[in-house]
């Protein structure tokens, strides 16, 4: 691990550049693949010599050319192979490439991209369209490079034989080209179709699912069935007429290369009969005519396959050439740093300009001590956390790290200082141990368990993780073991403390966790302050008290500022939140149980 | 949680066998397909024609080769008259048998498509049966794949064509049938090459199949991986775990590549040697008829020119065989995880007609009672503990408590959503598991806290349940609680558009919208969940006016989160922990000092004081 994401940084990505670097093999496919079609053009005229043998003047003459034939079909054989396994694996290792860089470039994107771009559209790029880019470089390129040599090599044969003949029998190939194309052009349409009414059904679907409980309170069954109903008949008809298109396709190519095959049969036979044609030239005419078929059918198959793969990468290119917002800074990564923050005039927002989710905020934390970022939902904290490690593309000259600009630093080294620690708890869909320890690049030796371990005790999960069936090797998320939301808090809370930075940036760790464990917690974080600055964004009182300073916030503003006692003791926001949480943690005492309320309850 | 999502984690553990899990055995295909059958068998007679049309292509098929001999002999005998003849039988034969091809796909696949179509159907049925508490341990995207993605696998069975090896098999015995007459001692010089294909294919599908079932797990770990680096982007960027997640990314995407080009090599391997096994033969027919021609003169050129049409045609089918076991493969664990579903999942149980009378006499004043119910979402993890509680018809009762006391949950088992543990209840004098479940929700309004739009116009929103809404109502409706102007101020009034899920409504609107669809659908019982977002001071006056409106002459319980909705109740009900705590109104509450006080002190204060002057927090909250 680790290495893996460097080498895609040089990865050509452009279609051209792909095909270039892949060149070699190109080269070599096309060499095979001639010299698989002389083989073949050389079989046919084998074959002449062999039939003229059989029943011309020398039958026993024909152990030769029977035995030549054997030879050079082997020849066919291991050319065939090959010039697939050059080709098809040069497309495969494009695909391969291009993946690679696909995540490498959103790896380096930022919120404004995914914001833009949903996660079902990045899917559906670097899955369908990608695939097209591959079948392109692929099949595409072994099509056309094997339609060319396919056609040269068997009218060869064919015209040495009889220009009129082939004349006669090429009466339907404009015609059989053109119907393959606009087939293989319908086809695509239909199938995106297909594609598109099945998503139809699945939002309809999804939409139900999700909403049960609402069809379910309303009784709206019947209506739902209906539009069900409705989604599942416009699939089933959708899918029903890219059969029809399907499977006419065999019918007509049939129909119309069958009109060549009887106009060859009638007069090759006609020629065969006037004497003009020799036994062998009829036979050697109809095993080339009849390996020309198909790859003329895959022509229009191939040209269309071109058409969408270059539409594919237009798509992809959509992802490549977006432009990161954050990035690096020109000044090496310091050898040292301390941890002190200074954030002046402090202003951001996410879209318009108009809509300020950060208004003119200015603090400062000395290395080692620690804030409290307070307010209600909306405030602008979260957001504020999230431009101290430049998670969002921070304003140059607002935010320093021991004096230094962040933006003016490598963003490596601003991340792995500025620990930031999100509110919804994601986790990955593997191990426990491995989301904890998600910064560790070896989860399984002896000195990264221990680290696990101790950062699930800190984060007040450890026995919670041992009780789970594989304990620290148990599985979560879609797959695995579903996790409550206060475990799931925990852990990342744990994965946050692996890490050690020297800026630890909390936010709302504590939302979904009970008073007990609140504190238990709290504990930890303050060990953790000892070693290191700490933000931590909460609208806890409770949590914010153990903080050095405090820092209130309304609509993106700083309104108030102070210690803890400070606060409490003037009217304002803080202190109603102080109320109102006082008030809580009363309630949540409230035993109901408790004998004395036995009265209450009656 | 569900034994069913952690199985394969438990048994296995380790991450490796986590990401192989999906490496499905060998699925049990006979028993399957069974099950399949009673969906096919409306669909019966268009698959009973198509598999006939195939027998009969296959017949076709046979005899297009004598026919192009009979070309080549009618030349050889100087007969230009017959030589018409044939040439025109042969180019009906193949026309023939191309049209007959497409009637035969054409069936298979109205077979296919419709009896998958009725699966579908069948499946949504069931989900819409299926036990609340499913859903609460399932995600939804795994059901909805169920019914799309695996339905469409199993589909591929007939859209592809696998059953046409059937008629691949008749031409195949055909062809060695037809051979063996023709020329027995030719044919087997022809077939010597035969084991060594037999062998070929046999060696190379079990490996090609073995690269496709890799593929297919590969690829879903790619996908999967790469999903879930898009939506953990912020973690990963958080913890500079590019270049880490980058080679973990390559070691999948590396395996899915090699899979990949297994499988090339194995299928152009398979391609390749039943195309080289075809001209071997054709040499080896030519070779022993040059030797034939040595002795006697039975071999004539047509006879070569049938032969080696008949050998072309012999190895189509076989080249075909590789893809199509795959296609099975895929098509049987579809199968397999859609009746896994319908295996395990739990239906919600039927209304029992007969229900024992739940405790206390039932006056004619009572419209909802509770008697000592106990609930619990999670075994051993009770919500509701309990709790009695009796509503009048026309009285007004407020729920009030912290959040997760079990206020919701009070109503979801009115609706019957769950079923009670323990403990009776009464919706309108009759045992709630004697209601049929429809129309025992046709009783109540629903007014959930987070307001759920369909996509439609304001007025099917309204209507809801009615086919056509009726226009005139949904006006007086919405005039009732003062919001008409609200509505008919956007373009198309009553039939403005309304986004999936209500997107282009505001939170305010969506409030309004559905205390219109309560007056609208005129239940006897509402059921109001209180929205905890902020709204705007103007569409807030309007929500308490359309409360009040609404709540007129209704028996209604109220989730109260503002104190003005529970000032506007007869009787406030305090939940603590899953049990009532504390009855009365507003005064004899607060001055008991207990639970409800508290609470008003945590919700209600604050409101209090805002409403008293505090403008500036309120606007600044927007």
């Amino acid at each position: 691990m680790g290495g893996g994401g460097g080498p895609a940084r040089d990865l050509p990505i452009t279609l051209g550049g792909q095909f270039m670097r892949h060149m070699p093999r190109y080269v070599a496919g096309t060499v095979v693949l001639a010299v698989f079609q002389l083989s073949l053009n050389r079989i046919d005229w084998l074959s002449k010599a062999a039939i003229d043998d059989v029943f011309g003047a020398a039958p026993e003459q024909v152990t030769g050319p029977a035995f030549w034939i054997l030879v050079l079909a082997a020849v066919a054989f291991v050319a065939r192979v090959s010039s697939r396994w050059f080709i098809f694996n040069a497309g495969r290792d494009a695909e391969y490439e291009l993946r690679a860089l696909l995540l490498h470039r959103l790896h380096r994107l930022g919120t404004a991209f995914y914001r833009k771009m949903s996660a079902g559209e990045i899917m559906s790029r670097s899955t369908g369209d990608l695939q097209q880019v591959r079948l392109l470089l692929g099949f595409g390129v072994l099509n056309v490079v094997n339609v060319l040599f396919a056609f040269a090599s068997a009218l060869q044969v064919m015209v040495a034989v009889s220009g009129k003949l082939t004349l006669v029998s090429f009466v339907m190939l404009p015609l059989l080209i053109a119907t393959t194309r606009s087939f293989s052009k319908q086809l695509f349409a239909k199938t995106r179709a297909n594609q598109e009414t099945l998503g139809k059904l699945s939002d309809v679907l999804q939409t139900n699912l999700a909403g049960v409980r609402v069809v379910r309170s309303f009784a709206l069954e019947r209506r739902e069935r209906q539009r069900f109903d409705r989604a599942n008949e416009s699939y089933l008809e959708a899918s029903l007429a890219l059969a029809r298109l399907r499977g006419l396709m065999g019918p007509m190519v049939g129909a119309t290369s069958a009109v060549g095959v009887l106009a060859f049969f009638w007069y090759g036979a006609t020629l065969l009969l006037r004497g003009e044609l020799s036994r062998g030239d009829f036979f050697a005419f109809w095993l080339a005519y009849g390996r020309m078929m198909w790859p003329m059918v895959a022509l229009g198959f191939a040209l269309s396959i071109v058409q969408r793969g270059r539409a594919g990468y237009a798509r992809l290119k959509e992802v490549f050439d977006a432009e990161p917002e954050v990035v690096d800074g020109p000044s090496p990564a310091p050898a040292r740093i301390d941890g002190a923050i200074t954030v002046k005039h402090l202003s951001f927002a996410y879209e318009k300009p108009s809509h300020t989710v950060v208004d003119d905020v200015s603090f400062e934390v000395p290395a080692g001590r620690s804030i409290a970022l307070v307010g209600r939902t909306g405030s602008g904290k979260s957001t504020i956390a999230m431009l101290l490690a430049r998670l969002l593309p921070t304003p140059k000259g607002t935010v320093f790290v021991d004096g230094e600009d962040v933006c003016q630093l490598p963003l490596s080294a601003v991340r792995e200082n500025v620990g930031y620690a999100q509110q919804d708890a994601f986790l990955f869909s593997t191990t426990v141990a491995r989301n904890i320890g998600l910064c560790l690049d070896d989860c399984d030796a002896e000195p990264s368990i221990v680290r696990i371990r101790d950062a699930a005790r800190e984060a007040q999960v450890l026995e919670e993780a041992l009780s789970l069936p594989d304990q620290f090797d148990t599985v979560v998320g879609e797959r695995g073991v579903q996790l409550s939301g206060g475990q799931k808090q925990r852990i990342a809370l744990a994965r946050a403390l692996v890490r050690e930075p020297k800026v630890l940036v909390l936010d709302d760790p504590l939302s979904a966790v009970d008073a007990k464990t609140e504190a238990a917690i709290l504990d930890a974080i303050e060990r953790q302050a000892k070693a290191r600055t700490v933000v931590l964004v909460t609208h806890r009182v409770a949590a914010a008290s153990r903080c050095d300073h405090i820092l209130v916030l309304d609509g993106g503003k700083v309104i108030d500022q102070g210690t803890h006692e400070e606060l409490v003791a003037r009217p304002g926001l803080y202190a109603s939140f102080a109320e109102e949480q006082s008030a809580a943690t009363e309630l949540e005492a409230i035993d109901v149980d408790a004998p004395g309320h036995a009265e209450v309850v009656a | 949680m569900s034994a069913k999502t952690t199985k394969g984690a438990k048994s296995a553990g380790t991450l490796k066998d986590f990401h192989e899990e999906e490496r499905l055995g060998q699925a049990y295909d006979a028993a399957l397909l069974r099950r399949l059958w009673p969906f096919l068998r409306p669909h019966s007679k268009y698959l009973v024609v198509s598999v006939a049309m195939v027998v009969g292509i296959a017949a076709l098929s046979l005899v297009r080769p004598i026919v192009m001999g009979n070309i080549v002999a009618s030349a050889q005998a100087s007969r230009p008259d017959d030589l018409f003849v044939h040439g025109v039988t042969l180019s009906l034969l193949v026309v023939g048998t191309q049209a007959v091809s497409f009637a035969q796909m054409y069936a298979m696949q109205i077979a296919g498509a419709r009896s998958m179509s009725d699966l579908r159907a069948h499946l949504f049925d069931f989900m819409q049966r299926l036990e609340l508490r499913y859903y609460d341990r399932t995600p939804v995207g795994r059901l909805v794949t169920r019914a799309t993605n695996d339905v469409d696998a199993v589909g591929e069975l007939f859209a592809s064509g696998v059953l046409n090896a059937i008629g691949d098999l008749v031409q195949l015995v055909g062809i060695v049938v037809m051979m063996m007459r023709l020329d027995a001692r030719m044919s087997l010089i022809a077939f010597a090459a035969l084991p060594f294909v037999g062998l070929l294919v046999w060696f190379v599908r079990g490996r090609a199949r073995e690269a496709y079932r890799d593929i297919r797990v590969k690829t879903a770990r790619l996908n999967a991986f790469l999903n879930e680096q898009v939506s953990g982007m912020s973690v990963v960027q958080a913890y500079a775990r590019e270049d880490a997640m980058a080679g973990e990314f390559d070691g999948i995407n590396t395996e899915y590549r090699d899979a990949n080009k297994r499988s090339i090599f194995y299928e152009a391997v398979l391609d390749a040697a039943i195309e080289m096994v075809g001209t071997v033969c054709i040499a080896s027919v030519l070779w022993w008829a040059g030797l034939q021609r040595l002795g006697d003169a039975r071999i004539t050129f047509p006879l070569v020119v049938v032969f080696t049409q008949y050998i072309k045609q012999f190895f189509e089918p076989v080249s075909l065989l590789a893809q199509r076991y795959t296609i099975l493969q895929s098509a049987m664990s579809g199968a397999e995880r859609i009746f896994k579903l319908l295996d395990d999942g739990e239906l919600e149980v039927e209304a029992a007609p007969a229900a024992r009378e739940g405790g206390a006499p039932v006056s004619a004043e009572e419209a909802l009672a509770l008697e000592d119910v106990t609930f619990s979402y999670k075994k051993g993890v009770p919500v509701l503990r309990d709790v009695s509680l009796h509503v009048e018809k026309g009285e007004r009762v407020a729920l009030v408590g912290a959040t997760g006391a079990g206020k919701t949950t009070v109503t979801s088992l009115l609706l019957r959503l769950y079923e009670i543990e323990a403990g009776h209840a009464r919706v309108l004098g009759k045992d709630l598991r004697a209601w049929d479940r429809r129309e025992l929700r046709e009783q109540f309004s629903v007014v959930p806290q987070d307001v759920f739009l369909f996509a439609g116009t304001v007025a099917s929103n309204v209507a809801m349940s009615d086919e056509t809404p009726d226009l005139s109502k949904v006006e007086r409706a919405l005039a009732r609680i003062g919001a008409l102007d609200v509505f008919l101020r956007r373009p198309g009034g009553l039939e403005a558009r309304v986004d999936e899920r209500g997107a282009n409504f505001s939170a305010g609107e969506r409030q309004l919208l559905a205390f219109a669809r309560a007056l609208y659908r005129d239940a006897p019982v509402l059921v109001l969940d209180e929205a905890t977002a902020s709204i705007d001071s103007d569409t807030e006056a309007r929500l308490q006016a359309a409360l009040e409106a609404v709540m007129e002459g209704r028996t209604s319980i109220v989730i109260a989160h503002r104190l003005s909705t529970i000032r506007a109740a007869d009787r406030i009900v305090v939940f603590h922990r899953g049990r009532v705590v504390e009855t009365g109104n507003h005064e004899e509450l607060l001055a008991k000092d207990g639970v409800y006080a508290k609470l008003h002190r945590l919700q209600f204060a604050l409101e209090a004081e805002r409403a008293a002057g505090g403008e500036s927090v309120a606007a600044a909250a927007v």
